[in-house]
């Protein structure tokens, strides 16, 4: 048979029928709306966190100038506000991977609507933590003698060291979490490429990588995510723990003990998870994302605040058990003083916001309620930073002998650190909401699409 | 070659009709997929991705290098810490466990750019038959195939639920 003609083919195959931008996904502008146009309330709300972190900048540079004296650190207590503050945002640093990566491997799909704006809070803690690491070194400038570097002097540094772990921990845990984050990103940055224009369409064509969704691309893509959840749960458990083996490997009481690991593990993915909560509240509010963060991801949120909440205290109760049972008297008064001593307020505040309010989470209708979690959360969160106020600080201000106790109370200079390490993270989540989505779009397209398959399979 | 474009709604529609080209004989074949399906990720082959291998030989590198980094600079510069061997196993084994992360990480991503074929195309062009509907909700299937072809694979196409099928010139 004589094959046709090439233009008698064109013409017999139907062209296209509708046009090929109408009727884009509601997924699509529903989440790239939250990019679009800035308000004037967005403005002053960047303004006024842009103002804390140039305060803090200024703080920072007159500390730089004076020396670390401008911090209250004084014997016995060398670690104060820049060290409680450090591990604080490592704690909110695991939320992220643990949506992202435990919850992806455990295939829980209501982490779609919250994993990318957890991944982005992980990055950003991250980057707020290492400051106060940079704050309390002192001398910023030498800060790179942490590392292993060929140098004239012959010397390396000491891998026996809980502190040169934590480097290796925190920088590869940056890494991975910004790795993480990119990766997740590159489809939905193509649907943004898609329908941006001008200067963000360069910026989405350059950082989508000329992603088409192709079924190669999506399947390196998907067992790259899988790879680097894999890799990324083991890292998360570490991380804590290793931050927390820069106390457990001392023998200051209160600090050397083996329950330390899990305990800070746990501790992180409470507070993480508490500050998921508090920063989607308004967000998902301000930008009617109702549709897509619903109370039923809150509820479950709420959940995983409620077990790690018990997780915690009972930690909380195990290490005065062991101060008791041990019979080590430096223990035992260690415990008496944290509960008793100049530092109570810390601790009953530690106690109240991370043991006793989150035992309103047993009540579905709390749970749900989207106002009375928010408020729980803000709690956590306060009640978190407390307890690395409290571990640190009771810790060193009362060793061994009575002689060179002390007490430490934090400076403005360190206030001001602190407000400034919240101002920062919040100056970056605020303009990463308008320079990328703010929630998975493929991700929560996917289950779109999956539904409406099957619906249409069924009505067959 | 010319190439034929067909548009469709579900995934397991793109699926089906990609298993019978492949089985006539259509091996030109590309899918544009606005989220990932599995049944889609075996239509072409249906082995794991090469990805693993890259994080495999990323972790491996990883783990040596953490054991020999620290092993070797310790002995270089030997400092008597309470006792200890100089090449301590236990507190390395952080290092190298962090290194094994840190690498197989790196390798994975590098592997998802050599795998995926990333970047792909020229800087702000793209394929003549991929359009912003394949990131909204549909599927594309593109079928290069010759011109007397062109009708018994359109045939197939729209048999196989395309909701359009359009002729895209070479």
């Amino acid at each position: 048979m004589t094959p046709p003609p090439a233009m008698s083919v064109a013409e017999r195959i139907r062209p296209v029928a509708v046009p090929a931008e109408a009727g884009d996904s509601k997924v699509n502008s529903d989440i790239l709306r939250v990019m679009e146009g800035v308000s004037l309330r967005y403005f002053g709300l960047l303004a006024i966190v842009m103002l804390v972190v140039a305060w803090a900048a200024g703080v920072w540079a007159l500390q730089v100038y004076q020396g670390l004296g401008l911090a209250g650190y004084s014997g016995p207590v060398f670690w104060g506000v820049y060290i409680v503050t450090f591990v604080f945002w490592i704690g909110i640093a695991h939320a992220g991977t643990l949506i992202s990566a435990i919850l992806y491997l455990l295939r829980a799909k209501w982490r779609n609507a919250i994993n990318r704006s957890a991944e982005a809070m992980t990055v950003f803690a991250v980057l707020t933590a290492a400051q106060f690491l940079g704050l309390h070194v002192g001398r910023l400038w030498k800060a790179y003698f942490i590392l292993p570097y060929p140098n004239q002097r012959g010397l390396w540094v000491n891998f026996k060291s809980p502190l040169l772990w934590d480097t290796f921990a925190i920088s590869t845990y940056a890494t991975i979490s910004i790795l993480f984050l990119y990766v997740g990103l590159i489809p939905d940055l193509a649907i943004a490429r898609d329908r941006a224009t001008g200067w963000r369409k360069l910026l989405y064509t350059a950082l989508a990588l000329g992603w088409q969704g192709t079924t190669r691309q999506w399947k390196s893509h998907t067992r790259s995510v899988l790879h680097l959840s894999g890799l990324a749960t083991p890292l998360v458990l570490s991380v804590h723990s290793v931050v927390s083996w820069d106390f457990a490997m001392t023998i200051v009481p209160g600090w050397h003990a083996t329950i330390f690991a899990p305990y800070f593990v746990a501790g992180a993915i409470f507070s993480g998870m508490a500050m998921v909560i508090t920063v989607m509240v308004p967000v998902r509010r301000i930008y009617h994302l109702e549709t897509y963060i619903t109370e039923y991801h809150f509820e479950n949120m709420a959940k995983f605040l409620l077990l790690t909440s018990w997780i915690v205290s009972y930690a909380y109760i195990t290490e005065y058990f062991v101060a008791w049972y041990s019979g080590v008297e430096a223990e035992q008064s260690a415990f008496w003083l944290r509960a008793f001593g100049p530092y109570w307020i810390s601790t009953w505040v530690m106690i109240t916001c991370n043991s006793i309010i989150p035992q309103l989470l047993w009540f579905r209708r709390l749970r749900r309620h989207v106002p009375t979690l928010f408020v729980v959360a803000t709690f956590v969160n306060i009640g978190m930073w407390f307890e690395r106020y409290v571990i640190i600080i009771t810790g060193l201000s009362r060793e061994y002998d009575p002689a060179v106790w002390g007490v430490y109370t934090p400076t403005w200079a360190e206030l001001s650190m602190l407000a400034g390490g919240f101002a920062f993270f919040a100056m970056l989540f605020i303009i990463f909401l308008k320079l990328f989505p703010v929630i998975a779009i493929s991700e929560v397209k996917e289950l779109a699409i999956h539904s409406r398959s099957h619906a249409s399979e069924e009505a067959r | 070659m010319p190439s034929l474009l067909a548009v469709f709604d579900r995934p397991g529609s793109v699926a089906e009709v990609a298993h019978r080209l492949r089985n006539r004989g259509y091996a030109d074949l590309e899918v544009y997929s606005p989220a990932a399906f599995p049944e889609l990720d075996d239509v072409f082959d249906a082995r794991p991705s090469r990805v693993r291998g890259w994080t495999f030989v990323g972790g491996l590198a990883g783990a040596v290098t953490g054991y020999a980094l620290t092993i070797w600079m310790a002995n270089d510069w030997q400092l008597m810490l309470g006792g200890k061997p100089f090449s301590s196993i236990p507190p390395y084994t952080v290092i190298a466990f962090e290194l094994t992360i840190l690498f197989g990480g790196l390798m994975t991503v590098l592997g998802l750019l050599v795998v995926g074929k990333l970047p792909s195309g020229r800087f702000g062009k793209r394929a003549k038959s991929y359009s912003a509907r394949f990131s909204a909700e549909e599927f594309g299937l593109v079928v290069g195939c010759r011109e007397r072809d062109l009708l018994e694979v359109d045939a197939l196409l729209r048999d196989g639920d395309a909701k359009e099928v359009t002729l895209v010139e070479p």
